[in-house]
C-alpha cells in the first residue's frame, strides 16, 4: 500500500510538469488538434499537401511571435469555421459527444455489477456438514490445485 | 493477349442463380429436416463458389493482360504498372474489392459447409442457409450497381494506374487480410443464427466455429497492424494511426469480437452468457458489414474510402435486416438463452471476463459513436463538427488502459472464486514489477503520465504473464527432470489455449509499448538550401544534394541527407519525392532508420525549382515495438490455432459440490 501511495505521489507530481513552448512543438502540438483544411477528415498535422505544409509553418511563426496554444486555435477557427478543431466543444451539441462514452462505459459497468451481485451466491458461514480447514491444510489444498491445473 | 474478362459477367450470373438455389434447398433442407435438400443445397452453394471464383480468375487475367476495355482495369492499372501491384488492383478498387470479398464468402462457405452435415445435422442447414443469404446479397451487388465487367465504349490506350499511396507491399497484403477477418465471421455468425432458429443452443455452435473464429480475428488483427505499416510507411506524418473512418471501421469489429473470444469461454467452461455471445457475434459481423457501407457509401471524408458510388445505399437495407432480423430472433430466443449457472463470486474468473466484456464493448462504442457523431451532429443540430485524434485518444487511452491492465490480472484470477489472500500472493510479484518500473521512468526523467501509467501497466501485465510460464514450467521441470526450454515448451503444447493466449496478451504488450513511445515524439519542419541543416533532438539532419532519374512510371527526385547524432556523423537517408505520370501526383516516399530504441524518419514534402526542400523529420521512439508485438501475436495466434481440435479442449468446470465449499468463498 505504501508503495502505491508512493507511486500515486510521484504521477501526480510528475502530470504537474508543463509542456514544451518552443515554437516548433507548439506548431506540432496545434497541427494535431485542428483538421487540414486542405486534406478531407485528416488533421493539419497527418495532411500531406503542400498547402498544409505552409499552413503548419505560420503556426510556427505564430507562435515564435508569442501567440499561444490558444490564441492560435481561436485564429484557426475564426479562418476555417469550427470545423476545424479535431474535438468537439465540450459545450451545447459538443457535450454529448464527450458524455455518451463515459455513460456507456458507467451504464456498461452498473448493469455488469448488478448481474453479478445478482447471480453470485451470498456468502455465508460454513454449514454444518462443511469442515473449516486449518491454513496448513488450505494452503496445501491450494498448491495441489495450483499444480492440478498446471498439469492439465 | 486476350483475357477471360469475357467470362466474367456470365460467371457472375450463374454464381447468382445457382446461390439463389442454394438458399431455397438449404432452408427447404432446415425447415423440413431433410438431408438430401440440404447436401443438395451444399452442392448449389459449392458451384456458386466455382462460379464465383471464375469471376475472379476473369478479372485477374483482364488485370494482369491489361485489357483496357474493362473500365474497371482502366481505372486501376497501366501498362507501367508493376505486376504485385497489377494484382493488387483486385481489390485496389470498389468493384473488384467486393468481388474478392464475395470469393472469400463464397469459398469459406464452401469449406465450413462441407462437412458440416456429418458433425451438426441440425445447424448446418441453417447455418448453409444463412450463408447463401448472404452470398446472395453480394452478388446482387456485383450483378447491379457494382458490375467489374462493365466495357468501355471507347478502349483508352493506357489505364490510369493504382493510386500511387496503393502502391506498397503492405497495401497488396492488408485489404485481403481485413477481409479475410470480416468474411470469416460471417462463419460464427451464421452457427450463431442456427443455433437461434433450432434452438440448440448449447456450446455446439461455438464449438464448430472455433478455428473459424480464431482465424478471422488473426486475419483481422495482423491486417489491422499491416494497415498501420501501410500508413506509417507510406503517408509520411510520422504515425501509424489516425483515428480515420475506414481505420475505425476495421478496428469496431476487432474490439467486438475480441471481447467474443473472451467470453466464449465462459460459456463453454460455465454455460453462461450465451445471450451476451450470441449478441457480441451479432454485433461483429454488424460492425464488419457496417464498415463495409461506411468505406462505400461517401457519408465520411476518409483518405482511405473507395470511389463513391451507388453501393452504398445497397448496404444500409442488408445492414437494417441483419441488425433487426438478428435481434429479434434473439428475442424469440431470449427465456432459452439464460445461463445454467451462477456466479459464485466477484473475484473470480467470470467476472475479470465480463469486466474485459464491458470495456471491449465500451470501446466499441466509444469509436462507433466518435466516428459517427459528425453525422449525427449535422443531422440533429445543422452544425458540422469534426471528431480526430484529440477525442479518440482522450476517451479511448484510459479504457485501452485499463484493459492492459486487466490483462494482467484476469489469468491470475481462479474460476468461480478466489481469495483475496490468494491473489495478492499471486499477483504481488507482477504488482512490484510495475510499481518501480514507473518509479524508475519518473526518476529518469519521463514527464507524461499517459507513457508512465501505459509502461508500468506493460510491466505489471509483462511479469504476470512471465510468472504464468514460470509456474507452468517449474511443474515440468520438476515432474518431468525437463530443461527450462523444454518445460516451456511442454507447457505450452499441453495446454495451446491458455499458453498461445498469453502469447497473444505478451504481443498486445509490446504494441502498448510502441504506442506510449509516441508520447516522446520529436518533429521539426523546415526550409532547406544545400547544405543547410536542422537540429532534431540529438541529430543534426544535412540536405547534401539532389538526384533524379526516370523510370517509365515515374519522374524520381530523391534527397540526400546526412545525419549526424551529437555531431559524430551517423548515417545517410534518402528520402524521395517522385511524380506518377499516369495520375500525375506527387508521392512521397519515406526513408526511415529503425531501431528497437527510436525511429528517424524524413520525408520531403515539397521541392522548389531551385532545388530547396521543405523536410519534417520525426523521432519516434519505441516504434519498432509494434512491428515486434505484432509479430510475437502471430506466434500466439499460431499455437491457438494449432490447439483447436474438433472437440473442446477445455472441460467445463466441475459442478460447485464438486469445488471445496470453504475455498469457494
Amino acid at each position: 500500500m505504501r508503495a502505491g501511495a508512493l507511486a500515486a505521489v510521484a504521477l501526480t507530481a510528475l502530470a504537474a510538469c508543463a509542456p514544451s513552448r518552443a515554437p516548433e512543438d507548439i506548431a506540432a502540438r496545434v497541427s494535431t488538434k485542428v483538421m487540414s483544411p486542405f486534406c478531407p477528415g485528416v488533421t493539419l498535422h497527418d495532411c500531406p499537401s503542400g498547402r498544409a505544409d505552409e499552413l503548419r509553418l505560420e503556426i510556427q511563426r505564430w507562435a515564435a511571435a508569442g501567440m499561444d496554444e490558444q490564441a492560435i486555435l481561436a485564429r484557426l477557427e475564426r479562418e476555417y469555421g469550427p470545423a476545424v478543431r479535431a474535438a468537439p466543444p465540450a459545450e451545447g451539441a459538443g457535450w454529448l459527444a464527450w458524455l455518451l462514452p463515459g455513460l456507456a462505459l458507467a451504464g456498461g459497468g452498473i448493469l455488469a455489477w448488478r448481474t453479478l451481485a445478482r447471480w453470485t451466491s451470498a456468502p455465508g458461514a460454513p454449514t454444518a456438514g462443511q469442515i473449516e480447514a486449518t491454513p496448513a491444510e488450505r494452503r496445501r489444498l491450494e498448491a495441489e490445485l495450483e499444480r492440478a491445473r498446471e498439469a492439465r | 493477349m486476350n483475357s477471360l474478362a469475357g467470362l466474367g459477367r456470365p460467371s457472375i450470373l450463374a454464381a447468382l442463380a445457382l446461390c439463389v438455389a442454394a438458399t431455397v434447398l438449404y432452408a427447404a433442407g432446415a425447415l423440413s429436416k431433410r438431408v438430401d435438400l440440404s447436401r443438395a443445397g451444399l452442392r448449389a452453394l459449392q458451384m456458386t463458389f466455382a462460379f464465383t471464383a471464375l469471376a475472379g480468375a476473369a478479372l485477374l487475367s483482364a488485370l494482369v493482360t491489361r485489357d483496357f476495355s474493362l473500365a474497371y482495369v482502366a481505372n486501376y492499372t497501366s501498362r507501367s504498372l508493376p505486376m504485385l501491384y497489377t494484382v493488387a488492383a483486385w481489390w485496389g478498387g470498389m468493384e473488384g474489392s467486393l468481388l474478392f470479398w464475395t470469393v472469400l464468402l463464397t469459398g469459406f462457405a464452401a469449406l465450413a459447409c462441407r462437412r458440416a452435415l456429418a458433425t451438426s445435422e441440425r445447424l448446418a442447414p441453417w447455418a448453409g442457409a444463412v450463408l447463401a443469404a448472404v452470398a446472395l446479397f453480394f452478388l446482387v451487388v456485383l450483378a447491379v450497381p457494382a458490375d467489374p465487367f462493365a466495357r468501355l465504349a471507347a478502349v483508352p490506350a493506357d489505364g490510369k494506374g493504382l493510386n500511387p499511396l496503393l502502391q506498397s507491399p503492405a497495401m497488396a497484403v492488408h485489404p485481403p487480410l481485413l477481409y479475410m477477418g470480416f468474411v470469416g465471421f460471417s462463419i460464427p455468425f451464421a452457427y450463431a443464427l442456427a443455433a437461434l432458429f433450432t434452438g440448440k443452443l448449447d456450446e455446439a455452435w461455438l464449438r464448430l466455429t472455433r478455428r473459424w473464429t480464431l482465424f478471422a480475428w488473426s486475419a483481422l488483427s495482423i491486417g489491422i497492424v499491416l494497415g498501420g505499416a501501410w500508413a506509417y510507411t507510406e503517408l509520411g506524418w510520422g504515425g501509424y494511426w489516425a483515428w480515420d473512418p475506414v481505420e475505425n471501421a476495421s478496428f469496431m469489429p476487432w474490439l467486438t469480437a475480441t471481447a467474443f473470444l473472451h467470453s466464449v469461454v465462459i460459456q463453454e467452461k460455465r454455460r453462461m452468457l450465451k445471450v451476451w455471445n450470441v449478441l457480441l457475434i451479432l454485433l461483429t459481423y454488424a460492425l464488419a458489414v457496417f464498415g463495409t457501407f461506411l468505406t462505400r457509401s461517401g457519408l465520411l471524408s476518409s483518405i482511405h474510402t473507395f470511389s463513391q458510388g451507388p453501393v452504398g445505399k445497397w448496404f444500409l437495407p442488408f445492414l437494417g435486416a441483419l441488425v433487426i432480423g438478428g435481434l429479434a430472433v434473439v428475442a424469440w430466443r431470449y427465456d432459452e438463452l439464460r445461463s445454467e449457472n451462477r456466479y459464485d463470486s466477484l473475484l473470480s474468473r467470470e467476472a475479470a471476463f465480463l469486466l474485459n466484456n464491458v470495456l471491449f464493448v465500451a470501446a466499441a462504442f466509444t469509436v462507433l459513436w466518435g466516428t459517427i457523431y459528425p453525422i449525427v451532429a449535422e443531422f440533429v443540430t445543422g452544425t458540422r463538427f469534426s471528431v480526430g485524434p484529440p477525442f479518440f485518444n482522450t476517451v479511448f487511452t484510459p479504457i485501452g488502459l485499463a484493459l492492459i491492465g486487466l490483462t494482467g490480472i484476469g489469468p491470475l484470477i481462479s474460476w468461480r472464486a478466489m481469495r483475496s489472500a490468494s491473489l495478492w500472493r499471486i499477483a504481488r510479484t507482477p504488482l512490484a514489477t510495475g510499481v518501480v518500473v514507473a518509479i524508475a521512468l519518473g526518476l529518469s526523467g519521463v514527464r507524461s503520465t499517459g507513457a508512465l501509467l501505459a509502461f508500468s501497466l506493460c510491466a505489471f501485465t509483462a511479469a504476470a504473464i512471465v510468472g504464468e510460464f514460470a509456474r507452468g514450467s517449474r511443474v515440468h521441470r520438476r515432474r518431468d527432470g525437463l530443461d527450462l526450454v523444454g518445460s516451456l515448451a511442454r507447457t505450452v503444447a499441453r495446454n495451446r489455449r491458455r499458453y498461445g493466449g498469453y502469447i497473444v496478451h505478451l504481443g498486445v504488450v509490446l504494441i502498448v509499448i510502441g504506442f506510449a513511445g509516441s508520447a516522446f515524439r520529436v518533429e521539426r519542419q523546415a526550409l532547406l538550401g544545400r547544405g543547410e541543416s536542422m537540429e532534431l533532438g540529438p541529430y543534426t539532419l544535412t540536405y547534401q544534394g539532389l538526384r533524379t532519374w526516370e523510370t517509365p512510371e515515374k519522374a524520381i527526385n530523391e534527397v540526400v541527407i546526412s545525419v549526424d547524432r551529437n555531431g559524430e556523423p551517423l548515417t545517410t537517408l534518402s528520402p524521395q519525392l517522385n511524380v506518377h505520370f499516369a495520375q500525375d501526383q506527387r508521392q512521397s516516399e519515406i526513408a526511415i532508420r529503425t531501431t528497437p530504441v527510436e525511429d528517424l524518419y524524413a520525408v520531403v514534402t515539397s521541392i522548389d525549382r531551385d532545388g530547396d526542400i521543405a523536410l519534417r523529420a520525426f523521432v519516434n521512439p519505441l516504434t519498432w515495438w509494434i512491428w515486434a508485438g505484432a509479430a510475437v501475436m502471430l506466434v500466439g495466434m499460431a499455437i491457438l490455432l494449432a490447439g483447436v481440435p474438433g472437440a473442446p479442449s477445455t472441460a467445463p468446470v466441475p459442478a460447485r459440490r464438486a469445488e471445496p465449499a470453504v475455498l469457494a468463498r
